[in-house]
């Protein structure tokens, strides 16, 4: 199973729709770096609307793939985590305080924006 | 033992309930509570009363009778004090006690009898405490729960900035309600700001405060802003000296700055029209 | 008495397979959101700790009845190494595996009662409840 990457002018958007496996993710951890790498996208969103589950292995794999694309030159925003998946972080005690974080998907392309235009 | 009851309630039977209904008509004229209880209400309440009572230790059984035991539930229900039952329950008591007594040819057993009969009143008094107890339980427990959904209401103020104030003391259940509900309202009112108001929490201490450094975090993670106002001297004062480290997001002393913070965060501004 | 159902945890997939079970028996009881996502996330974490450090184990879920209570449990056994020293283990942020350290100290937050029992090369089997609110 794979996650799809559509590329808009120079951002890339994902949603993830499908329960996410171990190796679901870290192919989509690949598959994600190797697209930044082809389009050299600026701007990347995930929303996470449809997940209702993260526990620390997923969080983990977000937060590298957040910090591996600044790396490689491209910000990301995490859009959509629903409330339940919030607390559930937070009683986990993973707090993910580097990572951007944006209400949907708009909010989240406005953010981008900001951030690379200011 | 249960024969000689018996035999001294059988007998006497008629001057018990007489002597038991006058001392209860004065009891209603004596409790307040009772006075909107009508008359007749109340004797056809005694007759029931009485019959049960008298019915019970005539069975000599150690369990409460369920004509009783529903006699008492309803009483409760219905919101009479629970003097009125614990009263007849006494006078009960007493006018039994006093009636075996008197009967005086029957010495040798007399104070068997009497225990017997004594113990038999004491079932009924932990039957109605404990029912009486739940009952103020569970009447205790609906109120918590009507009290805790009045007590985090998100206020949505301008587009995209929202107010939640607290009052009142923040413990763990509440605080797990309190999160719930921002959450659900930053995402319901697409806020991106939305300020939380402790002016009227009284104390703020190192678990309050771990609560609302939660709240804060998890507001971060869907998305949104959180900024703490009503940051009275006082609590400023404890914070620092408790070493809550509160760094890591925006505070302001009044809602009204507040306001201000989170207008200029959403690219706002409140102008004067000339 | 109430019906278990078992997922074995051997691989990956297990994991998913697993934190499925829970979020069917939760929504079924009649847990909120949030808790479903509670329960979800803590059978993830403890079958990743089964493929992860035993090999093979089993996660079991139940509803269960006490007073007037209600809940789910979740029973999660290994006949993997054992845990040496389970006061470190739960301590926050002990980690063996180079994740974010949640681990069992995690887990214990998301749930309302927490046990655990290991015997070193015998195993460890750990029981947490949910109760409904």
């Amino acid at each position: 199973m794979r996650v799809p990457i559509l590329k808009l002018h120079e951002y890339l958007l994902i949603s993830i729709q499908v329960e996410l496996d171990d190796k679901t993710a870290l192919q989509f951890q690949e598959d994600l770096l190797s697209k930044i790498h082809d389009t050299s996208a600026k701007g990347i969103v995930i929303d996470l609307t449809s997940v209702d589950m993260v526990d620390s292995f997923i969080a983990k794999v977000l937060g590298d793939v957040v910090k591996m694309s600044n790396l490689m030159g491209a910000r990301v925003v995490l859009t959509g985590i629903q409330p339940p998946v919030a607390i559930t972080l937070i009683d986990l005690g993973i707090n993910m305080r580097d990572v951007p974080t944006a209400l949907d998907l708009e909010q989240g392309l406005d953010k981008l924006q900001q951030d690379l235009e200011g | 033992m249960y024969s000689t009851i018996n035999e001294v309630i059988i007998h006497n039977r008629s001057s018990i309930e007489e002597e038991w209904k006058s001392q209860m008509l004065q009891f209603k004229e004596d409790e307040r509570e009772l006075t909107s209880v009508t008359n007749d209400v109340y004797k056809n309440s005694n007759t029931e009363f009485i019959d049960n009572l008298l019915n019970h230790v005539l069975d000599g059984q150690d369990e409460i009778s369920s004509d009783l035991q529903d006699f008492f539930e309803r009483t409760v229900q219905i919101g009479w004090p629970l003097s009125y039952v614990t009263k007849g329950l006494q006078l009960f008591r007493r006018i039994g006690l006093k009636t075996i007594v008197n009967k005086k040819e029957n010495i040798d057993g007399i104070m068997d009898t009497f225990e017997v009969f004594d113990r038999s009143i004491d079932t009924l008094y932990e039957k109605i405490v404990t029912y009486s107890t739940q009952n103020w339980k569970d009447t205790i427990s609906v109120q918590k729960k009507a009290l805790l959904e009045l007590s985090a209401p998100l206020i949505p103020v301008f587009e995209s900035i929202s107010v939640m104030p607290l009052i009142g003391t923040i413990d763990t259940e509440r605080a797990r309600l309190i999160i719930e509900n921002l959450l659900d309202g930053v995402i319901k009112n697409r806020s991106q700001v939305v300020l939380i108001d402790i002016t009227g929490v009284p104390v703020v201490d190192t678990m309050v405060a771990h609560h609302i450094i939660q709240a804060a975090e998890a507001v971060r993670l869907i998305g949104s802003k959180c900024i703490l106002v009503g940051i009275r001297p006082e609590i400023a004062q404890t914070i620092v000296n408790l070493g809550i480290d509160l760094s890591d997001f925006p505070t302001r002393s009044t809602l009204l700055k507040g306001i201000e913070a989170a207008l200029e965060l959403t690219n706002k501004k409140i102008e004067t029209l000339s | 008495m109430a019906v278990q159902s078992c997922v074995d945890v051997r691989n990956e997939w297990d994991i998913v397979s697993a934190r499925q079970l829970g979020r069917d028996l939760a929504k079924d009881l009649g847990f909120s959101s949030v808790d479903q996502a509670r329960i979800t996330t803590a059978i993830s974490e403890l079958a990743r700790n089964i493929y992860l450090y035993a090999g093979n184990g089993r996660i079991c879920v139940e509803p269960i009845e006490e007073g007037n209570r209600r809940g789910l449990r979740i029973i999660a056994n290994d006949t993997g190494p054992g845990i040496q020293d389970i006061r470190k283990v739960m301590e926050d942020g002990y980690t063996t595996s180079g994740g974010l350290g949640a681990g069992l100290p995690g887990v214990k937050r998301l749930m309302d009662e927490f046990a655990i029992h290991s015997t070193v090369d015998v195993g460890t089997e750990i029981h947490i409840t949910k109760w409904l609110r």
